[in-house]
């Protein structure tokens, strides 16, 4: 017999507001998502490639200084090279405004790039508990049943994904900048990189809100899990194979990947054959350098295949959405 | 802003249509249904179940109008949702979570904070007889834990009515008492309003007050179970310690048919609108009876002629 009263307790309380509740529901999401060993390891290698990638700044910044730590130490290995840093610093000393915005954007770019591919493997693991698991168990009816609607349910699932990523994207990309430039010779670094923050974060947002509209989709189409995670590795798979391929033969059928068109985003937003043309022409040394490089992956920097990219994330938005809004239903 | 009841009636349609295709579940249900412990009945298909589904928002309405609890269903979905309960027929959990958490979390879906919904679901789940099983995941739960979990995030907000779709499908005849006992206290004792939904015609008639009989998507009959055992008086069944045959011997004496029970209760049909023939009866023979259930398969009996004349009417 319980010890204590078991009878029914009436509660006069105050209801909390809606985007409390949604809150709840994403909430439970990231707390299910972080219940996986994996997915813990992969938010925590991204975080360490954040600090490799605040080093590596420091590093550069270090070059972009004359006589600092590290064109010193440099100088013990190799006399020569310790010569040539002096001479590029020195020009980089006068225009430090190109200096650092160019490095850090390229740096930002390929570590954009990295934790993108990180981020959507995080979302093939997360895929069974997005949507695919409350199929299975009827637990649609449950939430459609309580003081919230099926766009707050959805919401609530999106900002699930979407925190998800901001754990092994965003969050390390602000924090490697912050640190990186926090660690930097000098305090205008903050400043003079706020083109390459500006673009990882333009383009890290309107991805992640894409790959976690696509992740939704995906995990809207059936009730297996295994089935949803197996799509969503094969969909990146085989669009990642197929387009290198297609370039040669039908241009087109490159946009089936998704990670294609992300890619193409990100050279639109990171606009990296600038920051090439800019180094050509006011370093001496690189331009000889930079010469040497393809003219057909220069094209490719310089004009990335954006309108044909956001059309096929346009459409593979609307089709995720068909699904989710056929799919998502109390019965 | 504190929810206030608008109108007398918990439940109100109008014209309340909802068609699948060609197919109409509901066919023009008009209803004004007062608090109180209301029973669905109604053969399998007959759409009841929809009826639940189309007040509570989880499927569109085709035409017509519907209130509960004095307010819009279409356009204050959610705001009702806040105070109403709902176990659905199916089992359906949320996939991984342990007992207490999932009930903690609908009540947060209902708008209550952390810390108040933790200490309702642990109480709610006391209510609804768990013990330490709440600390398991609801996917391993036995069926008859699976229905006192949905009884538990039903209740867990504190609702002004509960909807519940076959709350003892699937259960063993004492869990089915035990959750019948629950539901029955919860408008008996509680003060919040119960719509059980249900074919079998024994839990109906043992907790509800109100009765709704639906057939083909038709409110076919709604009264109060006093009433509807008004109409058929005549009959009732008569439990007493010994002396069976006596009593039945005296009964066929007076021309009142007669039936001795397999549950030993002896069935009287003595054809008067009141029990004082059958009083008097057990008066001169010095017979206390132990309970004496008047109209004992009213409700059975209306439900089989209101389907009757349904299947004629079709």
């Amino acid at each position: 017999m319980p010890l204590h009263d078991t009878s029914y307790q009436h509660w006069e309380g105050r209801h909390l507001g809606l985007w409390r509740r949604r809150r709840v529901i994403a909430q439970n999401g990231l707390t299910a998502c972080l219940q996986n060993k994996w997915m813990r390891h992969l938010i925590l290698l991204c975080w360490v490639a954040a600090l490799v990638m605040a080093s590596v700044l420091f590093l550069v910044g270090q070059l972009l200084v004359a006589d600092s730590v590290v064109v010193q130490w440099v100088g013990n290995f190799n006399p020569g090279l310790q010569a040539f840093a002096r001479m590029l610093t020195t020009w980089l000393e006068q225009h430090p405004e190109i200096s650092v915005r160019t490095t850090q954007n390229v740096l930002f770019y390929f570590f954009c790039i990295g934790l993108m591919r990180i981020s959507i493997f995080a979302m093939g693991l997360a895929m069974p508990l997005l949507i695919t698991r409350d199929l299975a168990s009827n637990a649609i009816i449950i939430y459609a049943s309580k003081a919230v609607s099926r766009g707050d349910y959805l919401l609530g699932k999106f900002a699930t994904a979407f925190g998800l990523i901001a754990l092994t994207w965003l969050g390390p990309v602000c924090a490697a900048w912050f640190l990186g430039n926090l660690l930097g010779p000098d305090w205008r670094f903050f400043w003079h990189s706020r083109a390459a923050l500006g673009h990882a974060l333009t383009y890290g947002l309107s991805s992640m809100a894409v790959l976690s509209l696509l992740a939704l989709g995906v995990s809207a189409i059936s009730v297996k899990e295994k089935s949803t995670t197996a799509l969503w590795f094969m969909w990146w798979i085989v669009g990642a194979v197929v387009a290198p391929i297609a370039t040669q033969t039908q241009p087109w059928l490159r946009h089936v990947s998704f990670s294609y068109n992300l890619d193409q985003l990100a050279l639109a937003v990171f606009r990296l054959g600038d920051d090439l043309k800019i180094a050509q022409n006011n370093i001496p040394i690189l331009g000889n350098l930079l010469r040497g490089i393809r003219a057909g992956t220069m094209a490719a920097l310089n004009t990335p295949a954006l309108w044909g990219s956001m059309l096929a994330l346009f459409l593979m938005l609307g089709l995720a959405a068909v699904i989710i809004g056929k799919r998502v239903k109390p019965e | 802003m504190p929810f206030q009841m608008l109108s007398p009636f918990v439940i109100e349609t109008q014209s309340l249509c909802k068609a699948y295709g060609p197919q109409r579940a509901l066919d023009g249900v008009t209803l004004q249904v007062a608090p109180g412990a209301i029973g669905l009945l109604g053969p399998n298909g007959a759409g009841k179940s929809t009826f639940m589904k189309c007040l509570l928002q989880l499927q569109p309405i085709t035409s017509g109008s519907a209130r509960l609890l004095g307010r819009e269903v279409g356009s204050e979905g959610r705001e009702i949702r806040k105070r109403v309960g709902y176990t659905p027929e199916q089992d359906c959990h949320i996939h991984g979570m342990v007992g207490c958490e999932y009930v903690t979390y609908c009540a947060q879906l209902c708008g209550l904070p952390f810390q108040v919904a933790r200490q309702r679901a642990h109480e709610m789940l006391d209510f609804v007889g768990m013990g330490q099983e709440r600390y398991r995941k609801s996917d391993t739960y036995s069926t008859g834990m699976k229905q006192r979990l949905k009884l538990a995030q039903a209740i867990v907000h504190d609702p002004e009515i509960v909807f519940l779709d076959e709350p003892t499908n699937g259960l063993d005849p004492k869990g089915q008492a035990q959750i019948l006992e629950l539901v029955h206290s919860l408008w008996k004792i509680y003060g919040i309003t119960v719509v059980l939904s249900s074919h079998l015609l024994h839990d109906v008639d043992r907790i509800c007050e109100q009765i709704i009989i639906i057939a083909r998507g038709k409110v076919l009959v709604h009264d109060t179970l006093q009433n509807l055992k008004a109409q058929k008086r005549g009959a009732a069944e008569v439990v007493v310690a010994d002396r069976h045959q006596e009593l039945q011997t005296a009964c066929e004496h007076r021309q009142w048919p007669c039936e001795l029970l397999s549950n030993g209760h002896l069935k009287v049909e003595h054809k008067a609108a009141s029990l004082n023939p059958l009083l008097t009866l057990l008066h001169e023979l010095k017979l206390a009876p132990l309970e004496i259930i008047p109209s004992p398969n009213a409700l059975e009996e209306t439900f089989v002629q209101a389907l009757e004349i349904s299947h004629a009417a079709a």
